[in-house]
């Protein structure tokens, strides 16, 4: 913690007032910096823990939908798959829009499929399940690529409010109060000496008053 | 001693308005309710900052799942959560009576009550859950 003080042109008790509004001020500005950084951090966790077990369940998805493909093959020809494939959706689209969270705008994908003229009878039961097994990874895929995209972003902003936060917390705030505790002690120190002073001034009075 | 801070107090509550300015920028101009983002194609809704905001379809659907009919009508989107700087701890406030009672539902809450006042731990579950419904709303008490 900062044991420095601002410096102040004069130590006079309307700067002590200025100062101690300037305090509050700053204390309610950590405040919202505070809260905001506790939204984003706790975003950001939850997004790293998500964003880790989608893509170790991503690896599982390639090498299960590798081995449904091999099975798949061993059944069917590859034109038959690559009818397969033209015949599942009609369209495919992925669209690529934006959410906020806490004042960051971060990515968000969507999926969109629309059926195709496909009559599974006529494929192969591996073939199939290949089929439905590739769909669910690439939404996995797009999910990762958007949670991965917001992570960097969130990241970012977590580190300018972070950075804020601290210079508020460690630095200003704490150099603010150390300037109020020193003006404090000075004008207690000032009423103390004039306190000193009217007393030696009685005396002295009261010692001439004496002579006379 | 350091260098002097004149127009201190001034710097710190521009910077504080900034602050909360910038944080507030992408709230929506308009709220849409639960059933008209339904029938949209892309359902979104436009922000102060003239930028898009998404839904997830999956999350309206969720939602939609939870709530009546007219329930689903008079809840607008997306559910403002107001994170208030004067509570000690971090605290975030939904004062909207529907937006409450769908989020208490979410979170399986026994009881609803309005204003519903929800902490760190509800708004991880609700992040998970209807992360593209909710958005922050920074509020400063005067």
């Amino acid at each position: 913690m900062s044991q420095q003080m601002l410096r102040i042109s004069r130590p006079t008790k309307i700067e002590l007032i200025r100062l101690r509004r300037r305090v509050k001020v700053a204390k309610r500005l950590h405040k919202v910096l505070k809260d905001r950084l506790i939204i984003l951090t706790q975003e950001l966790i939850s997004l790293i823990k998500d964003s880790l077990s989608l893509r170790a369940l991503i690896h599982k998805e390639v090498v299960e939908c590798g081995k449904l493909l091999l099975d798949g093959l061993s059944v069917a020809t590859p034109q038959t798959i690559g009818v397969y494939s033209s015949v599942r959706y009609s369209r495919v689209t992925a669209v690529l829009g934006s959410r906020v969270v806490a004042g960051v705008r971060v990515p968000l994908i969507e999926v969109e499929r629309e059926e195709g003229p496909l009559d599974p009878s006529t494929f192969p039961l591996t073939l199939l399940d290949a089929g439905r097994c590739y769909d669910k990874l690439t939404e996995d895929v797009l999910r990762l690529a958007e949670m991965e995209i917001s992570i960097v972003k969130l990241g970012r902003e977590v580190a300018r409010v972070k950075r804020r936060v601290n210079a508020l917390e460690n630095i200003l705030i704490p150099r603010m109060e150390n300037t109020i505790r020193f003006l404090e002690m000075k004008f207690e120190e000032r009423e103390r000496e004039d306190k000193t002073r009217l007393k030696k001034v009685k005396e002295i009075l009261a010692r001439r008053g004496r002579v006379a | 001693m350091l260098s002097s801070n004149e127009g201190l107090n001034g710097l710190l509550a521009r910077y504080l308005r900034e602050e909360l300015r910038a944080v507030n920028k992408y709230l929506p101009v308009r709220r849409k309710s639960l059933n008209e983002l339904l029938k949209e194609e892309y359902p979104h809704v436009m922000t102060r900052d003239g930028g898009t905001h998404m839904f997830r379809r999956s999350e309206l659907k969720l939602l939609a799942s939870l709530l009546n009919d007219e329930e689903r009508e008079s809840l607008l989107l997306p559910i403002i959560v107001e994170v208030r700087s004067e509570f000690k701890t971090t605290t975030a406030v939904v004062t909207d009576p529907t937006a409450a009672k769908a989020l208490a539902k979410v979170l399986n809450l026994k009881e609803v009550l309005v204003p519903l006042y929800l902490y760190p731990p509800h708004l991880a579950i609700l992040r998970r859950a209807v992360g593209s419904l909710i958005m922050y709303a920074f509020t400063l008490k005067e």
